[in-house]
């Protein structure tokens, strides 16, 4: 009996004092929370937002540079600098500069996948100018850069006035045969840090941009939405047909909307052509008041205004994607899955889609209007 | 040795319990990473690999069933000896304890690769090896009975899987599922065979028969199990297909993991970390019930209690987790052992059922005459 309670002991204190293998002590370790890369004459720069948690005092945020050949390189000059161990578990965003974002950013989001540290669901973006700078400028209003810039990312795209950009999003689209990835670009503009547009990229390479306030467009044309707001100009026509015409005549007739439900649907017509048609039920938020929105026929007329003008940017902000050569819509990828032994390939592809015509079609509903006329 | 098995009153289980035991001893290391094997072959039809292999599955466990019916108090091991007589018997029943113990040697290295890729990297694998031994030799020692509790509390560790899945599938892209059928059948056939290191596991039955209460029911709570196996890979494969993209997903070693890897909770942000630990839980039936199989095996050869085989065995599997040490090591013991495994559990039940026929009808002859 004895003997057997020593051998109980015995392997308590084995499983017990071996728990402590590897152990990660939160003071003693500092976390990377956003990491910059760029391009320098070949090498990568890697610009390391470090958050340092001490018992004591308030935890600090460091900004750490190097440049080293791979990106793990610069991650071991990095710790050559810091007094705690770097881990990368934390890690929210990733930015690229926009002179690596033009070499090709393919290399960089492999590592980033391959490495079980680092989940799939961080955001990436591309920075309008050099990462380093945006991440070393000096912001009097923001305390921690790196919680700020995705703080500034995750909100938009929660609240859907910006394609998101997952780490697991984009190496979906990036080995997809038949799709092409689109980031969110972010820009230092003076004290403050603004999201700047949509960066396009073609085999891993950033092949255009569009600006911010077309985001709520690309995201109509890629999936179905339930949030974001639009603000629109309408031409001055409209306000003449309202009962009580204004006393004067805008030129130009401002509206905002936000989408409550959006529905697109793509239908093939021949290997060349592809209807779009996108139902958008959406909320009146902002109206000159001389105009009587509870009359349906002027409603009507506004849905159909509204109609032409998404239209119109619809299909200049396609043309553009297809002068850059960038299906970051999914189109092939419907091509694809709607017909039968289509042996699309994605040379193939590449020829079809900048001639490919997409007649888009937009059925617009103004179903609610706020609470006062 | 003894040829038929006496098994007191105390050490039988009812069947309804099969369904666990069938269910747990399926769901092992397979699950963390199958889509790429079947996908790599049936390409977006991969879910129908699922369901023909699964009712290939369904047909043999069937054949094992009825061969098993004829032998009312005996199982694989006893069947052998029974039909071919003692030497070639036994070498029947050679080879189905290195298979046993092959099982066992594969689920137990692929876990601690798991464990050293995606939570401590440094840990050594000889570390990580014996404190499961221990776990297992301390269950293993408990009988048989205990053996099937784990098996129960296996099958409740899963249920959250089917259920924290819905939440990645906010990413998924149903077309990415089309266009249906358009892969030859023989690819998808292919992918069926690929499913073969997943799906294996409810040979356990050969083993276990003689130790369930009502023999008549066996059929119906084996085939429950198996149907229950298929929901859960089904699912976890339809939603694999519509969340990766196809060449993502077969660049994705462990895809059910990182599937885990997008979900966030405000209380716990790496949802797959607790996954894995917790898959501890769900390969101890596995890796339990595989030693069990050896042990029922080895006993009928060699005279040895229960206590020693198990610290003998368990000190030879970690011998041989030694030498195992790179990624393709281990895929290349995948490899084999799936082809094994093919052969052992889906043809080699065909053979010893027609062996059984001929030789009760020798018998019944022989009777007559």
């Amino acid at each position: 009996m004895k003997k057997k309670k020593w051998f109980l002991l015995f392997v308590i204190a084995c499983l017990i004092l071996t728990a402590c293998t590897e152990y990660r002590v939160l003071e003693r370790i500092s976390l990377v929370t956003l990491i910059g890369y760029d391009v320098e004459d070949g090498d990568v720069t890697a610009t390391s937002v470090v958050r340092q948690i001490n018992p004591e005092f308030e935890s600090s945020i460091e900004i750490h540079s190097e440049t080293a050949e791979t990106s793990k390189g610069t991650r071991v000059k990095t710790d050559l600098q810091s007094a705690k161990k770097l881990m990368a578990g934390q890690l929210r965003v990733t930015l690229f500069g926009d002179d690596l974002a033009k070499e090709g950013i393919e290399e960089a989001i492999h590592t980033l996948a391959m490495n079980s540290e680092i989940t799939t669901s961080i955001y990436l973006a591309v920075v309008d100018g050099k990462s380093k700078t945006l991440l070393e400028g000096q912001y009097p209003n923001i305390a921690d850069v790196g919680q700020h810039i995705f703080n500034l990312i995750d909100h938009n795209i929660n609240q859907q006035q910006m394609i998101s950009s997952t780490l697991h999003e984009v190496v979906r689209d990036i080995y997809a045969s038949f799709r092409d990835f689109a980031l969110p670009k972010v820009k230092k503009s003076g004290e403050y840090i603004d999201i700047s547009g949509i960066a396009l990229f073609k085999d891993g390479k950033m092949v255009g941009s569009l600006p911010a306030s077309d985001s709520f467009y690309v995201l109509l044309i890629r999936e179905n939405i339930n949030d974001g707001t639009l603000q629109l100009v309408l031409p001055g026509e409209l306000a003449e047909s309202s009962k009580n015409p204004p006393n004067y005549q805008p030129e130009e007739l401002p509206i905002a909307i936000d989408a409550i439900k959006t529905k697109r649907d793509l239908k093939i017509i021949n290997e060349n052509e592809i209807d779009l048609s996108i139902s958008l039920d959406c909320r009146l938020l902002e109206i000159h008041s001389s105009l009587a929105i509870s009359d349906k026929k002027i409603t009507e007329k506004i849905e159909k205004e509204i109609n032409k003008k998404i239209e119109s940017e619809i299909e200049r902000i396609i043309k553009y994607s297809q002068e850059v050569n960038s299906d970051i819509f999914g189109f092939g990828e419907h091509f694809y899955a709607f017909t039968r032994n289509s042996k699309l390939t994605e040379e193939k592809w590449r020829e079809i889609y900048p001639n490919l015509k997409v007649n888009v079609k937009i059925d617009t509903e103004i179903i609610r209007s706020g609470v006062f006329e | 040795m003894k040829k038929t098995l006496s098994i007191s009153e105390s050490e039988l289980i009812n069947a309804p319990l099969l369904f666990f035991i069938i269910n747990a001893c399926q769901i092992g290391v397979g699950i963390h990473g199958f889509q790429r094997l079947i996908y790599q072959d049936a390409k977006q039809d991969a879910w129908i690999s699922v369901i023909i292999s699964f009712i290939f599955a369904h047909f043999i466990v069937f054949i094992m069933i009825k061969t098993l019916e004829m032998f009312p108090s005996n199982d694989l091991y006893g069947i052998h000896q029974e039909v071919f007589g003692k030497f070639i018997g036994n070498f029947f029943n050679l080879i189905y304890i290195f298979y046993s113990s092959f099982a066992f040697l594969v689920v137990l290295k692929n876990y601690i690769e798991v464990i050293n890729v995606w939570i401590f990297p440094n840990l050594s694998a000889t570390f990580l090896g014996a404190s499961l031994l221990m776990i297992v030799i301390y269950a293993f020692n408990g009988g048989f009975r205990v053996l099937v509790g784990i098996c129960f509390f296996s099958f409740i560790c899963t249920l959250w899987v089917p259920s924290i899945l819905f939440i990645p599938m906010e990413y998924s892209e149903i077309s990415q599922l089309l266009p249906l059928f358009d892969n030859h059948l023989k690819d998808i056939i292919k992918g069926a065979y690929a499913m073969t290191f997943t799906i294996i596991g409810f040979e356990i039955i050969n083993i276990v028969y003689p130790y369930v209460k009502e023999k008549n029911k066996v059929q119906r709570y084996v085939h429950l199990g198996l149907f229950a196996t298929l929901l859960l890979y089904l699912s976890i494969m339809l939603i694999s297909l519509t969340y990766f993209s196809g060449p993502q997903l077969e660049k994705t070693i462990w895809a059910t993991l990182n599937l885990f890897s997008i979900i966030k909770f405000p209380f716990i942000e790496r949802v797959e970390i607790i996954t894995i630990c917790l898959w501890m839980i769900i390969i101890l039936p596995n890796l339990c019930l595989f030693a069990w199989s050896t042990h029922r095996g080895v006993i009928r050869m060699v005279n040895i209690s229960s206590k020693k085989f198990i610290w003998i065995f368990s000190t030879v599997m970690l011998i041989f987790i030694l030498f195992i040490k790179s990624r393709s090591q281990i895929n290349h013991i995948n490899n084999i052992f799936s082809h094994f495994g093919f052969v052992v559990v889906f043809v080699y039940p065909l053979f010893i059922y027609l062996m059984a026929l001929i030789r009760n009808s020798f018998l019944k002859r022989k009777r007559t005459n």
